[in-house]
């Protein structure tokens, strides 16, 4: 579904590149569902920007559902983008002036899905996350769990290929964030959905089918189960 | 979506209620303004547009090419005859001779009521009619006004008198002399024509109530004596106007073929034109223009600043929006949506201001213009949107461009959102409009405070004008005795005018045996022997005069000397003087000091003073500080018995002389007005922008005051950035506000020199405006706890 080849990111300081990723060269299967570890600095979030489109590497060939993205232009590149990939971020990232039924509704607007149609979806969702008595509030009202069950839930809402998540359980208690990885695990099994997740817990990256080590912008090491 | 947008907008103002409050204000403020400026202009615009053929309706008017070119909206009598019966260019001709506060009594009622008419009655020709669209509700258009003795009224003036339309065959009569019997009623004439008279009397009987001569006179023109023509289409103006001059050769001799000119005024013409008699110079209205223009863009600088300012507490949202799929075109209408909604809530407010302000405004001008202009709602849907889009593209298309990951990792800084400097620029433009606005009212305001307060070299204080209603001079002389030994009257002179007046009489001169006369006019003042004392003219040569009722003597003032080419006041005393076309002759015995016998806005003209008493329409009387208010009282008494069937009526001279600036009164009001405005909407963005300064620099503030900077080094932060700005603004101000003022100050003859004082005023009351509303917020964070602004980082 995805393959990265030779991919470089680095800053000019100076007469030196300053390398955030240095030659990595990666393929995600349809499926699969991807842990990447590694210390601070080592290039995890920029990488997964990279395979999320919001980051553009500075050297190598990208190829995400058989497209050259680094050929693509901006508009195709964000078609292609709102298409198949949902982000699930750390913070969660909510935006705070909308309720949660609207959070999760957002995505759909920028799609261009129907009025009606979208009512359907997100109640779908909602009811699916259980969160249907909370869907008026606004997410300073919830807790950091609920806030990121929205998170998930707005960035399944249009049924993408592949979520990408960076620290999904970085801000959660030990209970929620299994919660969150046992949801992962399930949507990854169950629906197919391909998954991509940043984490620094060895055990949340074990709910993965393969885990990939960064250090120093390079892949140290790779396992699959 | 658009329902999305509009959602996402008002939640976003109901959450930034600060930013909606000062956003809304100041557009409101600043749409109200240009709404009234909108009225204002349609309604002078509109005046006399709505006759048939306005565009080939004219007014006929006179210049005077000589030394200087003089003119005059009005004609000599006879000339409307002689294009009628002469030239064949006219398709209607009519003539109009207007007179001002006659007496209008009611003979045939059961009370005698009488009526001053402040608009005056017209003898006007049934052409007229034809000419002008002025509808008849009751009588016959093609037979008023034919005969003798008819006369017609508004429906104001017969409600006014009789509390009905139904008026045909009642009898008005006029200064207790001639009776008019009404044949006609119009419609009440609309608020925007220049036609001011509400009744109109048979053209016929002004040769008796004025006189034969007058009628047959083409050697003067009276100021009220019009002739209107409605073009034949076929005809250009420049044939008529050559036309005229075959006139001239026909009725004038000599030099005065030379000096005389007639020519045609477009009716669009005749609000406008201030050679004339126009009401306002098109220019004010340009400047109205400006100045909306300038309260709208000042209102939509603050929008555009504070929106940018605001836009880094907005990254993280819109950080949000771009990773769930929103385009940049998208976020850019959501942003426009926000504006809409801001515009159309400031509309809605704008509109209710200039509601309750129009009265105001309308009090102020004395006109009535029209809430329900047709042309206010397109006004307004252009306004919102140029509005809309001046103040929301720019930061629409900032927002729009954030890039993702910066935004959502709090990483945007100055750079993406377009910098300091542009929003310093658009600060300059704000505080350069506000001291254009404040210098030309400061300039304003000293010239109107030196007309009224200068010395104008005759006493005005506590002098009173009683009119002399008729031609009795036995009355006159028995009233001028008693008046005259009231208690409380200090002094007392028969006269024309008082030494300033509205109402002038400029005649030819003859000096010395001079074969010619002078090239110039005098303006005639009659006044008894006692016109010195009772208005403290000083007499620098020769002496007074001596009492008389006809002219032997003369007085005259320095600037005849001058007009003269003589040196010394000396060298005219005992020359002869003839004026009114040598009906008038006597010696000069003495000069008086000049004094300004015009407002401020005309030369003083060359003046004789001389006893006449065919001349006098007033007494002036100097009372004593003491019980005012008796002799007053005293004063009505004896009028009343003396001319028991006229209208009693008083003015102050210092009233008289003030209304020579009503408008320069009225332009100050409205300048000062639109100045607080731009003062207002300049400060409420300032407080926005130094807030988001504030907001920016808490880390910086937070270092510097661990570092050991106390509060004024942290309040100098601000001070210097906006101390900077103000100046730059005032370099760009001042020349701008210098060129405008001059330019205004044209319109004077004796004025006010710009000096340096008005500059360092504008620019010190500008800074501690500023200083104000800076310093507030300023003071909020350099007293703010630094170990607080740290930790949160």
């Amino acid at each position: 579904m995805l393959s990265l080849q030779h991919i470089s990111k680095y800053y000019q300081a100076g007469g030196n590149k300053n390398y955030v990723i240095n030659d990595i060269s990666l393929d995600v299967d349809e499926g699969e569902f991807v842990s990447i570890m590694g210390p601070s600095g080592s290039g995890k979030s920029t990488l997964l920007n990279i395979i999320g489109m919001l980051d553009e590497p500075s050297e190598g060939y990208h190829y995400f559902v058989n497209e050259a993205v680094h050929q693509l232009k901006e508009k195709k590149r964000a078609a292609l983008y709102k298409q198949y990939i949902g982000f699930v971020f750390q913070a969660y990232h909510l935006i705070d002036e909308l309720t949660v039924y609207e959070n999760i509704e957002t995505p759909l607007i920028y799609q261009d899905v129907k009025g009606s149609e979208r009512k359907a979806m997100v109640a779908d969702m909602l009811d699916r996350f259980q969160i249907v008595g909370k869907k008026d509030l606004f997410p300073a009202q919830l807790s950091g769990g609920q806030q990121q069950l929205v998170g998930i839930a707005r960035a399944l809402i249009a049924k993408p290929k592949l979520i990408l998540a960076d620290e999904p359980t970085g801000n959660l208690n030990s209970k929620q964030g299994e919660e969150i990885m046992e949801l992962f695990s399930k949507l990854n099994k169950e629906d197919g959905v391909t998954i991509i997740q940043v984490t620094h817990s060895e055990k949340n990256a074990e709910y993965g089918s393969r885990i990939i080590n960064l250090l120093d912008g390079r892949i140290e090491s790779s396992r699959k189960f | 979506m658009i329902k999305s947008y509009i959602k996402i907008a008002w939640r976003n103002l109901r959450r930034n209620k600060a930013y909606a409050f000062i956003n809304i204000t100041g557009l409101s403020l600043g749409i109200a303004s240009s709404i009234l400026i909108f009225i204002l202009i349609d309604y002078h615009l509109s005046f006399d547009d709505f006759h048939k053929n306005s565009d080939r309706i004219y007014r006929v008017v006179t210049e005077w090419h000589d030394e200087t070119i003089d003119r005059s909206a009005a004609v000599p009598q006879p000339l409307g005859k002689a294009l009628r019966n002469d030239f064949t260019f006219g398709e209607k001709v009519a003539r109009s001779v207007s007179f001002h506060n006659p007496l209008i009594t009611l003979p045939n009622e059961k009370e005698i009521k009488k009526f001053a008419e402040k608009d005056g009655v017209a003898f006007t020709e049934p052409e007229f009619f034809d000419i002008f669209n002025f509808p008849l509700i009751k009588g016959n258009k093609k037979t008023v006004l034919v005969q003798l003795n008819e006369a017609i009224v508004t429906q104001k003036i017969a409600q006014k008198y009789w509390g009905t339309d139904d008026v045909i065959g009642k009898v008005i009569r006029l200064d207790n002399r001639i009776s008019f019997t009404i044949t006609g009623v119009l419609k009440d004439l609309p608020p925007n024509t220049d036609q001011k008279q509400q009744i109109y009397l048979s053209y016929k009987n002004i040769i008796e109530y004025a006189s034969q001569q007058r009628e047959n006179n083409w050697g003067g023109v009276n100021s009220e004596s019009k002739c209107y023509l409605l073009l034949k289409p076929s005809v250009p103006v420049s044939v008529a106007n050559a036309n005229f001059k075959q006139m001239v050769n026909k009725y004038y001799t000599g030099r005065d073929q030379k000096v005389w000119m007639f020519k045609l005024q477009p009716l669009a013409d005749i609000h406008f034109n201030t050679d004339f008699d126009a009401f306002v110079d098109k220019k004010y209205l340009w400047a109205l223009f400006f100045i909306g223009v300038f309260l709208i863009v000042t209102a939509c600088v603050n929008f555009i600043n504070l929106a940018t300012a605001q836009a880094l507490n907005r990254a993280k949202e819109i950080g949000v929006r771009k990773v769930l799929g929103s385009m940049p075109r998208q976020l850019f209408w959501q942003f426009i949506a926000e504006t809409t909604i801001i515009t159309l809530v400031a509309d809605a407010l704008a509109y209710v201001i200039a509601w309750l302000v129009l009265p105001l405004i309308n009090q102020l001008f004395q006109s009535q213009m029209q809430f329900n202009n047709e042309l206010l709602p397109l006004f307004l849907v252009v306004m919102t949107v140029i509005v809309v889009f001046l103040s929301g593209s720019y930061p629409g298309v900032i927002l729009a461009r954030f890039q993702p990951i910066e935004a959502l990792k709090s990483k945007l800084s100055q750079k993406n959102i377009g910098g300091f400097s542009l929003r310093r620029i658009l600060v300059v433009t704000q505080f350069a409009i506000s001291q254009v606005l404040i210098i030309g009212t400061i300039v304003i305001v000293s010239q109107i405070h030196y007309s009224k307060t200068s010395d104008l070299g005759f006493d005005k204080q506590a002098i009173i004008t009683l009119p002399i209603p008729n031609d009795d001079n036995g009355k006159m002389k028995t009233l001028h005795n008693r008046l005259g030994q009231l208690n409380g009257v200090k002094d007392i002179s028969l006269c024309y005018q008082p030494p300033a007046a509205n109402s002038n009489s400029t005649t030819d001169i003859y000096f010395n045996n001079r074969p010619e006369a002078e090239h110039w006019g005098i303006n005639i003042k009659a006044g008894d022997d006692h016109y010195l004392s009772t208005f403290d003219i000083k007499l620098v040569a020769g002496r007074n005069i001596l009492p008389a009722d006809t002219t032997s003597e003369f007085l005259v003032n320095e600037t005849f000397v001058k007009k003269l080419g003589l040196k010394s006041p000396d060298e005219v005393i005992g020359k002869k003087l003839s004026v009114n076309g040598k009906t008038i002759s006597g010696l000069i015995v003495g000069v008086v000091k000049d004094f300004y016998n015009y407002s401020f806005h005309s030369e003083i003209s060359p003046i004789c003073i001389m006893p006449n008493t065919n001349y006098y329409s007033n007494y002036a009387l100097k009372l004593s500080g003491s019980n005012f208010k008796a002799s007053l009282t005293n004063a009505e008494k004896l009028w009343n018995e003396t001319y028991p069937d006229e209208l009693y009526d008083y003015k102050f001279l210092d009233d008289q002389i003030a209304e020579f600036y009503e408008m320069d009164d009225v332009l100050m009001k409205l300048v000062e007005g639109f100045a607080a405005i731009a003062i207002i909407i300049g400060c409420l963005g300032l407080y926005g922008l130094v807030s988001f300064m504030a907001l920016r620099k808490t880390k910086e503030i937070g270092v510097r005051k661990v570092l050991g900077a106390d509060v004024g080094n942290i309040l100098w932060l601000f001070g210097k950035e906006f101390s900077r700005l103000l100046i730059i603004a005032f370099v760009i101000a001042a020349p701008v506000a210098w060129w405008a003022m001059t330019n205004y100050l044209k319109d004077y003859q004796y004025k006010i020199t710009i000096g340096p004082s008005i500059f360092i005023l504008s620019i010190l009351s500008t800074f501690i405006i500023a200083a104000v509303t800076v310093g507030y917020r300023s003071m909020l964070s350099a007293r703010a706890n630094p170990v607080k602004s740290l930790r949160s980082e």
